[in-house]
């Protein structure tokens, strides 16, 4: 049980993470009048008005933005643990994780030199 | 607290050979950075190099056998002939790669970088000695050779073998992955001597928990089947092999299976062999491991009947050798010969190396001047390039096993430890398959010599460049001198001794 | 017979967020509200994972499966044209899908009710975070030399070939 009240607090926090938005929205809903026409239908927007579908077809270079970001975020998860046990590693250990990281920033030096990281 | 990290109680040099691969392979990736374009020659001499290096450190530790990393890794007698096997792959195909790779307009560095990781991930996988490692290092050979695939990427053929062995490569990890996780269920390690130790006492109690352990030890025969090509596990092999740019082809055909052999014979042999009905019979996945040689052999060699593409017709090959190396695995399931039959896997697994090596070097040479792979493409090479008809010749006898070839000694061995463990069905398929695969090994002999071509090729197109001749030349070497001198890699081979490494 | 404490709550919450979740990603027919559902079932999962006292598993979950994977499959289905209507949920092969979900489904039952793999509790008794290891211990664990330090920079070494062969295959203009 113990392990599990810890999870309370986040718990708590993604209830109040939805009401503290919804409760607005809900207020509005409330007392907003309800006389619509077509100028108050738009999407509010600044500058002109949009063009198009939203539903555009991305350029593949997002793609390759995506997969970085996937090797970098199992890299992290892989590199968590060893964080949380920080304090109780001795010197090898240490030496460890700093390979892993080194190995990581290899792979980066990489992607960087080939423009991979270009958000374009 | 602080506490200098203990080398020496790693043995970390031992696996010297493996990491200074992996380490040089993260170095050269950097180094390759910063080469121009028009100076790649350079990659190829600093990768090659650094092969070189390892099989001189592999041979230097040769005889200092011993775990590393706790276990983790064993650097044996076994893992060190596995590692001269898979480095000499790895050399051979660097030099048939640098001006194949020039001609078709795909030369770029990450190419040598792509083939040093598949070169660690294989010795690692020979001398892996823990499930975890194993799968780590399955990923680590097979991801670069997806991409090695895919590597003439605008080119729709390449593409689909990519993308093919990408998929079904992932699917059979997945299983390799699921039996790691039921066998740790079962034994609550990961480390193949202490599953040897607690197997036994599994399958004895008869509890549901044997049931776990034989469900974990079939999943990973899946997952390893597939690396290996063994039938049924074997779809993807045809149009993987002849989508990939052929040196990454002829790379692959042996690499892939050297390291899911290598991991193979250790999870059978050192951490499975134990695992039997009672005491001194065969383990009980013998059986098992036999049908899929058989299945292996038959499917294999009678494919191959029908193919017209070179490159088609090898990867059946390929497949078929699988089937006989399979064989040696299922004998090595039979108590007391499990190093016999290791001993004869690793010389079948050398011959087939050198020979296959060599026959897709002619493959591309033939490639080049005549623009592709077919049978058709073969017809008069005899007289048009006869130096490199016969040393197909050769290579095709060697595939054949006809005596004095490489091909030969391996299959006399692994014959003979089949019928040692008395698994006489499978010697007689394994013979009567071999008289099979004779027929379109010889019809490319025939179609070489017997038949003139209708109109030459010009000549303009030199047959083979430098580094396609020296492997095939070296091949060439390699399988006649294996088929003459069979004692020079059996005194290494001798010394191999799987099971006394387990802790009785 | 089933008391309700606020575990059952939280799991009851959680597995009507996976299963509901699952179901949104086969019914929908716009391939970005699959995604956006995919997210909601991969949430529900790391809920269950917190339950069974694996919060380096729920991290996972998050931090990966949310958090890349789902994002990357959305960035696939907006490279595709046109896949954001799709005009039916059901392809020629739907039968075999059927099949075999409804095969896994018996399995999982039989597996989970019958004692299949030993007698059913032996364990349930122990609160099960006695039984694991703590993320602390996973990560002692990573970089012990004495235990998992080899895999872990194999795996390393294996995410940087990943990440060359991702840049190798997409970008080949140079």
């Amino acid at each position: 049980m113990t392990a599990v009240n810890e999870w309370a607090f986040i718990g708590i926090f993604l209830a109040v993470a939805w009401v503290l938005p919804a409760a607005p929205l809900l207020v509005s809903w409330i007392f907003r009048p309800r006389r619509a026409n077509a100028i108050k239908m738009q999407t509010y927007e600044c500058g002109v008005e949009t063009v198009g579908d939203t539903w555009v077809q991305f350029k593949v270079q997002y793609y390759i933005y995506g997969l970085i970001f996937l090797v970098f975020d199992v890299e992290l998860v892989l590199l968590f643990p060893w964080a949380l046990a920080y304090n109780q590693l001795d010197f090898f250990a240490f030496g460890a994780g700093l390979l892993f990281i080194f190995l990581l920033a290899d792979a980066l030096v990489y992607a960087w030199r080939k423009n991979a990281l270009e958000w374009a | 607290m602080l506490q200098l990290p203990s080398l020496e109680t790693l043995n970390m040099g031992a696996a010297l050979p493996a990491i200074s691969i992996a380490a040089w392979a993260c170095i050269l990736l950097l180094i390759d950075l910063w080469i121009p374009k028009d100076r790649k020659i350079l990659t190829v001499y600093l990768a090659a190099g650094n092969l070189v290096f390892a099989f001189i450190a592999n041979l230097l530790v040769f005889n200092q056998s011993g775990d590393s990393f706790m276990g983790m890794y064993v650097a044996d007698q076994f893992s060190g002939v596995m590692n001269l096997i898979i480095i000499g792959t790895a050399l051979l195909s660097i030099v048939l790669s640098f001006d194949y790779l020039k001609r078709v307009g795909i030369e770029r560095g990450e190419y040598y970088v792509l083939v040093l990781f598949v070169t660690a991930g294989a010795m690692f996988m020979a001398a892996a000695n823990d499930l975890i490692l194993i799968f780590v290092a399955l990923e680590l050979l097979s991801i670069p050779l997806y991409v090695l695939s895919a590597f003439r990427a605008p080119d729709i053929r390449s593409e689909e073998a990519g993308m093919k062995y990408f998929l079904l490569g992932a699917f059979a990890s997945a299983f390799l992955v699921f039996g790691g996780a039921m066998v740790y269920g079962a034994t609550g390690t990961t480390n193949l001597n202490e599953i040897a130790a607690s197997a036994g006492m599994i399958i004895a109690s008869n509890s549901s928990t044997s049931l776990f352990l034989l469900l974990g030890a079939a999943l990973l025969l899946v997952g390893l089947g597939f690396k290996v090509a063994a039938v049924p596990f074997h779809e993807w092999t045809p149009d993987v092999y002849e989508g990939a740019p052929t040196p990454v082809t002829a790379f692959m055909s042996v690499a892939a299976k050297l390291g899911g052999f290598g991991s193979l014979l250790r999870i059978l042999v050192v951490g499975m062999s134990a695992v039997t009905m009672t005491a001194g019979e065969p383990a009980v996945w013998q059986n098992v491991v036999a049908i899929l040689a058989g299945l292996t052999m038959i499917v294999g060699n009678i494919v191959a009947l029908s193919q017209a593409n070179i490159k088609r017709m090898l990867a059946y090959s390929s497949i078929a050798n699988a089937g006989y190396i399979l064989m040696a695995v299922a004998a090595a399931g039979s108590p007391g010969l499990a190093n016999e039959a290791t001993r004869g896997a690793l010389v079948y697994m050398l011959a087939y190396m050198f020979t296959n090596m060599g026959a897709f070097a002619v493959v591309i040479a033939v490639e080049r001047a005549n623009g592709g792979a077919d049978l058709e493409h073969f017809v008069g090479l005899g007289k048009a390039r006869p130096m490199l008809a016969i040393m197909m010749v050769v290579f095709m006898m060697s595939l054949t096993g006809i005596p004095l070839t490489g091909g030969f000694i391996g299959k006399a061995l692994v014959f003979a430890t089949t019928l040692n463990a008395g698994l006489v069905w499978l010697a007689i398929i394994g013979v009567l398959t071999s008289v099979v695969s004779a027929y379109y090994y010889v019809r490319v002999i025939v179609n070489m010599f017997l038949r003139d071509a209708e109109a030459s090729t010009e000549e303009a197109t030199p047959g083979y460049s430098t580094g396609v001749q020296w492997v095939a030349a070296v091949a060439l070497g390699g399988t006649v001198l294996l088929g003459v001198l069979p004692t020079l890699i059996t005194v290494l081979t001798d010394r191999v001794s799987l099971v006394a490494s387990i802790t009785p | 017979m089933l008391e309700i404490t606020p575990n059952t709550i939280a799991f009851l919450v959680f597995a009507l967020l996976s299963v509901g979740g699952a179901l949104g990603v086969v019914v929908s027919t716009n391939l970005i509200h699959g995604a956006l559902f995919l997210i909601v079932s991969l949430f529900g999962g790391a809920g269950l994972f917190v339950l069974l006292a694996a919060p380096f598993m729920a991290a996972v979950q998050i931090l990966v499966y949310i958090g890349a994977i789902a994002i990357l499959i959305i960035f696939a289905v907006m490279l595709t044209r046109s896949m954001t209507s799709l005009s039916e949920i059901f392809n020629r092969q739907w039968w075999i899908s059927a099949i075999v979900a409804v095969v896994m489904l018996g399995l999982l039952l039989v597996g989970a009710i019958l004692p299949v793999w030993g007698p059913s509790g032996t364990n349930a008794m122990l609160p099960v975070s006695d039984a694991v290891g703590t993320t602390v211990d996973l990560g002692i664990a990573l970089v012990d030399g004495n235990q998992f330090v080899l895999p872990f920079e194999v795996a390393s070494l294996l995410l940087t070939a990943a990440m060359i062969g991702a840049i190798v295959i997409a970008r080949d203009n140079e």
